[in-house]
Protein backbone atom coordinates (compact mmCIF):
# COMPACT_ATOMS: atom_id res chain seq x y z
CA UNK A 1 0.00 0.00 0.00
CA UNK A 2 1.36 3.67 -1.40
CA UNK A 3 -0.40 6.36 0.00
CA UNK A 4 0.52 10.31 0.12
CA UNK A 5 -1.93 12.69 2.61
CA UNK A 6 -1.82 16.29 3.12
CA UNK A 7 -1.19 16.93 6.67
CA UNK A 8 -4.68 17.21 8.23
CA UNK A 9 -6.59 15.09 10.79
CA UNK A 10 -9.41 13.81 8.44
CA UNK A 11 -6.60 12.42 5.99
CA UNK A 12 -4.82 10.52 8.67
CA UNK A 13 -8.39 8.73 9.79
CA UNK A 14 -8.88 7.83 6.19
CA UNK A 15 -5.00 6.59 5.68
CA UNK A 16 -5.36 4.09 9.15
CA UNK A 17 -9.13 2.62 7.65
CA UNK A 18 -6.80 2.37 4.13
CA UNK A 19 -3.97 0.33 6.02
CA UNK A 20 -6.52 -1.73 8.31
CA UNK A 21 -7.24 -2.50 4.58
CA UNK A 22 -4.18 -3.78 3.73
CA UNK A 23 -3.84 -5.84 6.70
CA UNK A 24 -6.58 -7.76 6.62
CA UNK A 25 -5.36 -11.19 4.86
CA UNK A 26 -5.10 -14.57 6.70
CA UNK A 27 -1.39 -14.55 7.54
CA UNK A 28 -1.66 -10.50 9.81
CA UNK A 29 -2.48 -11.44 12.90
CA UNK A 30 -5.94 -9.11 13.91
CA UNK A 31 -3.29 -8.46 17.20
CA UNK A 32 -0.93 -7.36 14.75
CA UNK A 33 -3.48 -4.95 12.80
CA UNK A 34 -4.48 -3.15 16.05
CA UNK A 35 -0.67 -2.30 16.86
CA UNK A 36 0.11 -1.12 13.06
CA UNK A 37 -3.05 0.97 13.53
CA UNK A 38 -1.71 2.35 16.89
CA UNK A 39 1.63 2.99 15.48
CA UNK A 40 0.34 4.75 12.59
CA UNK A 41 -2.49 6.79 14.32
CA UNK A 42 0.25 8.23 17.16
CA UNK A 43 3.34 9.11 14.76
CA UNK A 44 0.70 10.58 12.35
CA UNK A 45 -1.57 12.38 14.35
CA UNK A 46 2.04 13.86 16.26
CA UNK A 47 3.57 14.97 13.00
CA UNK A 48 -0.07 16.66 12.03
CA UNK A 49 -0.75 18.44 15.48
CA UNK A 50 3.38 19.51 16.39
CA UNK A 51 5.22 19.22 12.78
CA UNK A 52 3.81 22.02 10.87
CA UNK A 53 3.49 25.08 13.71
CA UNK A 54 3.36 27.79 10.70
CA UNK A 55 -0.20 25.91 9.09
CA UNK A 56 1.54 25.52 5.46
CA UNK A 57 0.39 22.75 3.52
CA UNK A 58 2.06 19.35 4.08
CA UNK A 59 2.96 16.08 2.70
CA UNK A 60 2.50 12.59 4.31
CA UNK A 61 4.07 9.56 2.54
CA UNK A 62 2.69 6.17 4.08
CA UNK A 63 4.03 3.10 2.93
CA UNK A 64 3.04 -0.29 4.34
CA UNK A 65 4.89 -3.35 2.92
CA UNK A 66 3.37 -7.08 4.10
CA UNK A 67 5.39 -10.42 3.77
CA UNK A 68 5.11 -13.51 5.81
CA UNK A 69 8.03 -12.52 8.09
CA UNK A 70 7.54 -8.48 8.77
CA UNK A 71 5.27 -5.70 8.19
CA UNK A 72 7.01 -2.65 7.23
CA UNK A 73 5.92 0.51 7.73
CA UNK A 74 7.50 3.53 6.37
CA UNK A 75 6.54 7.09 6.87
CA UNK A 76 8.17 10.22 5.54
CA UNK A 77 6.91 13.79 5.63
CA UNK A 78 8.18 17.31 5.02
CA UNK A 79 7.31 18.65 8.44
CA UNK A 80 9.60 19.69 11.31
CA UNK A 81 12.36 17.73 12.27
CA UNK A 82 11.24 14.73 14.63
CA UNK A 83 12.90 12.07 15.73
CA UNK A 84 10.20 9.82 17.76
CA UNK A 85 12.94 7.80 19.56
CA UNK A 86 14.71 10.94 20.68
CA UNK A 87 12.14 12.11 23.30
CA UNK A 88 12.44 11.53 27.30
CA UNK A 89 10.16 8.86 28.16
CA UNK A 90 7.12 10.19 29.86
CA UNK A 91 6.95 9.74 33.68
CA UNK A 92 4.86 6.07 34.32
CA UNK A 93 4.42 5.90 38.32
CA UNK A 94 1.36 7.12 40.08
CA UNK A 95 -2.46 7.86 38.69
CA UNK A 96 -2.35 9.19 35.28
CA UNK A 97 -4.98 11.55 36.02
CA UNK A 98 -2.77 13.17 38.77
CA UNK A 99 0.26 13.75 35.91
CA UNK A 100 1.27 15.13 32.88
CA UNK A 101 -0.10 13.11 30.25
CA UNK A 102 2.21 14.14 27.56
CA UNK A 103 4.23 12.31 25.43
CA UNK A 104 2.01 8.74 26.17
CA UNK A 105 1.84 8.47 22.29
CA UNK A 106 5.33 8.20 21.80
CA UNK A 107 5.51 5.75 24.49
CA UNK A 108 3.13 3.31 23.24
CA UNK A 109 4.34 3.50 19.77
CA UNK A 110 7.95 2.77 20.65
CA UNK A 111 7.14 -0.07 22.61
CA UNK A 112 4.17 -1.84 20.77
CA UNK A 113 6.73 -1.49 17.24
CA UNK A 114 9.16 -4.44 16.93
CA UNK A 115 11.38 -1.67 15.96
CA UNK A 116 12.33 1.76 15.14
CA UNK A 117 14.40 3.84 12.56
CA UNK A 118 14.87 7.55 12.53
CA UNK A 119 16.82 9.11 9.67
CA UNK A 120 16.61 12.68 8.00
CA UNK A 121 17.85 13.82 4.50
CA UNK A 122 16.92 16.67 2.33
CA UNK A 123 13.12 15.46 1.56
CA UNK A 124 12.48 15.56 5.40
CA UNK A 125 11.77 12.60 8.01
CA UNK A 126 11.62 9.32 7.29
CA UNK A 127 10.67 6.57 9.93
CA UNK A 128 10.48 2.85 9.33
CA UNK A 129 8.83 0.63 11.55
CA UNK A 130 8.82 -3.18 11.53
CA UNK A 131 6.19 -5.49 13.52
CA UNK A 132 5.60 -9.29 13.83
CA UNK A 133 2.70 -10.11 11.47
CA UNK A 134 2.22 -13.66 13.55
CA UNK A 135 0.03 -14.68 16.52
CA UNK A 136 2.17 -12.93 19.48
CA UNK A 137 3.35 -15.65 22.31
CA UNK A 138 0.71 -15.65 25.56
CA UNK A 139 2.82 -15.31 28.46
CA UNK B 1 -16.98 2.12 12.78
CA UNK B 2 -16.02 4.47 15.07
CA UNK B 3 -17.47 4.99 18.65
CA UNK B 4 -21.10 4.28 19.68
CA UNK B 5 -21.67 5.33 23.79
CA UNK B 6 -24.46 4.15 25.68
CA UNK B 7 -25.19 5.11 29.43
CA UNK B 8 -27.42 4.21 32.67
CA UNK B 9 -27.81 5.65 35.52
CA UNK B 10 -30.24 2.84 37.71
CA UNK B 11 -29.24 4.65 40.92
CA UNK B 12 -27.90 7.80 42.29
CA UNK B 13 -24.69 6.30 42.98
CA UNK B 14 -24.20 4.67 40.23
CA UNK B 15 -24.17 4.66 36.63
CA UNK B 16 -22.67 2.63 33.98
CA UNK B 17 -21.16 3.78 30.49
CA UNK B 18 -21.04 1.20 27.42
CA UNK B 19 -18.44 1.94 25.15
CA UNK B 20 -18.19 0.12 21.65
CA UNK B 21 -15.27 0.79 18.37
CA UNK B 22 -12.67 2.56 19.02
CA UNK B 23 -11.55 5.38 21.49
CA UNK B 24 -9.18 7.50 19.73
CA UNK B 25 -8.06 11.04 18.20
CA UNK B 26 -11.01 11.32 15.75
CA UNK B 27 -14.15 9.68 18.76
CA UNK B 28 -12.27 11.49 22.47
CA UNK B 29 -14.50 14.28 21.67
CA UNK B 30 -17.73 12.95 20.99
CA UNK B 31 -16.93 10.51 24.58
CA UNK B 32 -15.88 13.51 26.38
CA UNK B 33 -19.52 15.17 25.62
CA UNK B 34 -20.99 11.97 26.12
CA UNK B 35 -19.59 11.91 29.77
CA UNK B 36 -20.63 15.71 30.39
CA UNK B 37 -23.85 14.76 30.60
CA UNK B 38 -23.01 11.14 33.41
CA UNK B 39 -20.88 12.60 35.37
CA UNK B 40 -23.09 15.16 37.02
CA UNK B 41 -25.29 11.81 37.51
CA UNK B 42 -23.61 10.02 39.73
CA UNK B 43 -23.89 11.37 43.26
CA UNK B 44 -20.69 12.99 44.98
CA UNK B 45 -19.04 9.58 46.10
CA UNK B 46 -20.94 7.32 43.57
CA UNK B 47 -19.68 5.01 40.98
CA UNK B 48 -19.17 5.40 37.60
CA UNK B 49 -18.88 1.97 35.63
CA UNK B 50 -17.30 2.15 32.15
CA UNK B 51 -17.49 -1.45 30.57
CA UNK B 52 -15.04 -1.86 27.86
CA UNK B 53 -16.16 -5.36 27.21
CA UNK B 54 -17.19 -3.95 23.28
CA UNK B 55 -14.60 -1.01 22.82
CA UNK B 56 -12.05 -2.59 20.30
CA UNK B 57 -9.42 -0.23 20.08
CA UNK B 58 -7.89 2.80 22.21
CA UNK B 59 -4.71 5.41 22.03
CA UNK B 60 -3.02 7.61 23.62
CA UNK B 61 -5.93 10.23 22.87
CA UNK B 62 -8.63 7.90 24.39
CA UNK B 63 -6.29 7.39 27.61
CA UNK B 64 -6.11 11.09 28.68
CA UNK B 65 -9.75 11.25 27.90
CA UNK B 66 -10.74 8.35 30.51
CA UNK B 67 -7.91 9.74 32.52
CA UNK B 68 -9.58 13.43 32.44
CA UNK B 69 -12.86 11.45 33.56
CA UNK B 70 -11.36 9.86 36.46
CA UNK B 71 -9.83 12.65 38.01
CA UNK B 72 -13.42 14.02 37.66
CA UNK B 73 -14.87 11.57 39.35
CA UNK B 74 -12.00 11.84 41.87
CA UNK B 75 -12.29 15.41 42.47
CA UNK B 76 -16.07 14.28 43.58
CA UNK B 77 -15.10 11.73 45.76
CA UNK B 78 -16.22 9.07 43.27
CA UNK B 79 -14.95 6.58 41.87
CA UNK B 80 -14.51 5.32 38.35
CA UNK B 81 -13.99 1.36 37.58
CA UNK B 82 -13.47 -0.30 34.24
CA UNK B 83 -14.95 -3.22 33.30
CA UNK B 84 -13.67 -6.34 30.99
CA UNK B 85 -10.92 -4.45 29.05
CA UNK B 86 -9.95 -6.50 25.29
CA UNK B 87 -6.75 -7.62 24.38
CA UNK B 88 -5.50 -4.26 22.40
CA UNK B 89 -7.24 -1.92 25.12
CA UNK B 90 -5.89 -4.42 27.98
CA UNK B 91 -2.38 -4.22 26.40
CA UNK B 92 -2.03 -0.41 25.89
CA UNK B 93 -3.25 0.09 29.79
CA UNK B 94 -0.49 -2.33 30.68
CA UNK B 95 2.20 -0.18 28.32
CA UNK B 96 1.22 2.70 29.76
CA UNK B 97 0.57 1.54 33.55
CA UNK B 98 -2.41 3.81 33.31
CA UNK B 99 -4.84 2.30 35.73
CA UNK B 100 -4.35 1.29 39.10
CA UNK B 101 -4.93 -2.58 38.72
CA UNK B 102 -7.60 -2.79 41.44
CA UNK B 103 -10.28 -0.30 39.07
CA UNK B 104 -9.88 -3.19 36.25
CA UNK B 105 -12.26 -5.81 36.17
CA UNK B 106 -12.21 -8.54 34.49
CA UNK B 107 -16.07 -9.91 34.59
CA UNK B 108 -19.50 -8.19 35.89
CA UNK B 109 -19.45 -11.10 38.98
CA UNK B 110 -16.22 -9.71 39.95
CA UNK B 111 -17.26 -6.41 39.92
CA UNK B 112 -20.35 -6.96 41.90
CA UNK B 113 -18.44 -9.25 44.17
CA UNK B 114 -15.89 -5.75 45.08
CA UNK B 115 -19.25 -3.49 44.85
CA UNK B 116 -20.66 -5.96 47.55
CA UNK B 117 -17.40 -5.71 49.69
CA UNK B 118 -17.36 -2.13 49.68
CA UNK B 119 -20.79 -1.73 50.38
CA UNK B 120 -20.67 -3.70 53.57
CA UNK B 121 -17.54 -2.18 54.57
CA UNK B 122 -19.54 1.16 54.97
CA UNK B 123 -22.57 0.14 56.38
CA UNK B 124 -21.30 -3.15 58.53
Amino acid sequence: MQLRIPNRLEDVFLALERAEGALDRPDVDSACRADVRLVLEELLVNTVRHGYPDGRPGNIEIHLEVTTDVVRLELRDDALPFDPLDQDPPELTGDIARRDIGGLGLHLARNIASDIHYARDAHGNRVVILFDPSAEPTP
Amino acid sequence: MTLIIRSESPTPARSTVWLEGRLDAATFGSFDEALRDVTPMVDNGGTLIVDLSALDYISSAGLRSLAQLRKQMHDRDGRTLLLNPQPQVKKVFDIVKAVPVAEVFASVAELDQYLDHMQRQITG
